[in-house]
């Protein structure tokens, strides 16, 4: 049960879709994902969980801010 | 004096000397109009503001508030020009900028707002946080991520604020901006070892957070009921 590839898949997958595993583990990784359907899955939801706060998180900063920091920043110049 | 200028931005922008190999940039400097003191700032200005948008995105999350979040942005570029001369041209600006951002965050913000530290969270055990593992049954996965994906961002940004600061900000560093593992941890001030526990730890009780919401929602317009 225990080298089916799920446990090693599982505990490394955040690791594995950002990039951050060695080449040989994530070609382990992405071998054991194309013929594991629970993993699969696992993923998905990984992934989804990144775009959704992601898309969730974008902010534009309001113009008054932009001309603020324009502003202090040519006054600390100027005191130079 | 235009054209001089026009080769200086273009030289600046990409990291790619363009067919003047021993440019002086200093004395290229001095010609400007505004004095040699105008040159560094309109580089800053070039170079650092256009992250205006996603530091402040950054604040809101850690200050919870658009007039601090400001402040907060204010503060990280003045402090980030007055240290402008200590950048180096071609590595990581992103990542030098949030730098600067959190510690002006943890120096000023975070005691003002009296929140309790948040670091002892990581000496937690995971049961004390919720289950690690996953409990969900295989086929109802999809359903999760179909869930998960048609939340609503109040109710995303909600989840977040409400799970502890550094993992909030670990989550956040590494799926909203992308960092590695190795910068998250220059940022933080934390071994990748922590970054790797807070972020994984996060986004489970994100996961948890928003998939219990998705659950009472999908059981309350099954039955109709109204809680």
């Amino acid at each position: 049960m225990s080298d089916c590839g799920c446990d090693k898949a599982r505990r490394d997958l955040e690791e594995y879709l950002r990039n951050e595993v060695c080449k040989t583990e994530a070609k382990d990784i992405r071998e054991h994902l194309e013929n594991c359907p629970g993993c699969q899955d696992e993923a998905l939801v990984a992934r989804t969980l990144t775009d959704v706060v992601a898309r969730a998180c974008k902010e534009t900063a309001p113009d008054e801010l932009r001309d603020q920091v324009l502003s202090r920043l040519r006054a600390i110049q100027a005191t130079h | 004096m235009t054209a001089l200028l026009e080769l200086d931005r273009t030289a600046t922008a990409v990291p790619v000397v363009v067919d003047a190999p021993d440019v002086d940039w200093r004395a290229m400097n001095d010609t400007a109009d505004a004095g040699p003191q105008a040159e560094p700032r309109a580089q800053f200005e070039e170079q650092a503001l256009p992250f205006m948008d996603q530091l402040y995105a950054a604040a809101m999350r850690m200050t919870r508030n658009p007039a601090d979040a400001a402040d907060l942005v204010q503060e990280t570029f003045v402090k980030a020009f007055g240290s402008w001369a200590t950048f180096t041209q071609g590595t990581n600006l992103k990542a030098w900028l949030y730098r600067i951002l959190t510690n002006t965050y943890i120096n000023t913000y975070r005691k003002k707002q009296r929140e309790p530290y948040q670091s002892a969270i990581d000496d937690l055990e995971d049961w004390q946080l919720g289950g690690a593992e996953s409990t969900t049954a295989s086929s109802a996965r999809s359903a999760e991520a179909e869930a998960i994906d048609h939340m609503p961002a109040s109710v995303v940004k909600d989840a977040l604020q409400s799970i502890p600061e550094d993992f909030r900000m670990a989550v956040y560093l590494a799926d909203v901006e992308g960092f590695a593992y190795q910068e998250i941890a220059d940022i933080m001030k934390t071994p990748i070892g922590t970054v790797m526990s807070r972020l994984h730890r996060g986004r489970r009780l994100l996961r948890d957070l928003l998939s219990d919401y998705a659950k009472e929602r999908g059981i309350t317009a099954a039955t109709g009921e109204k809680k």
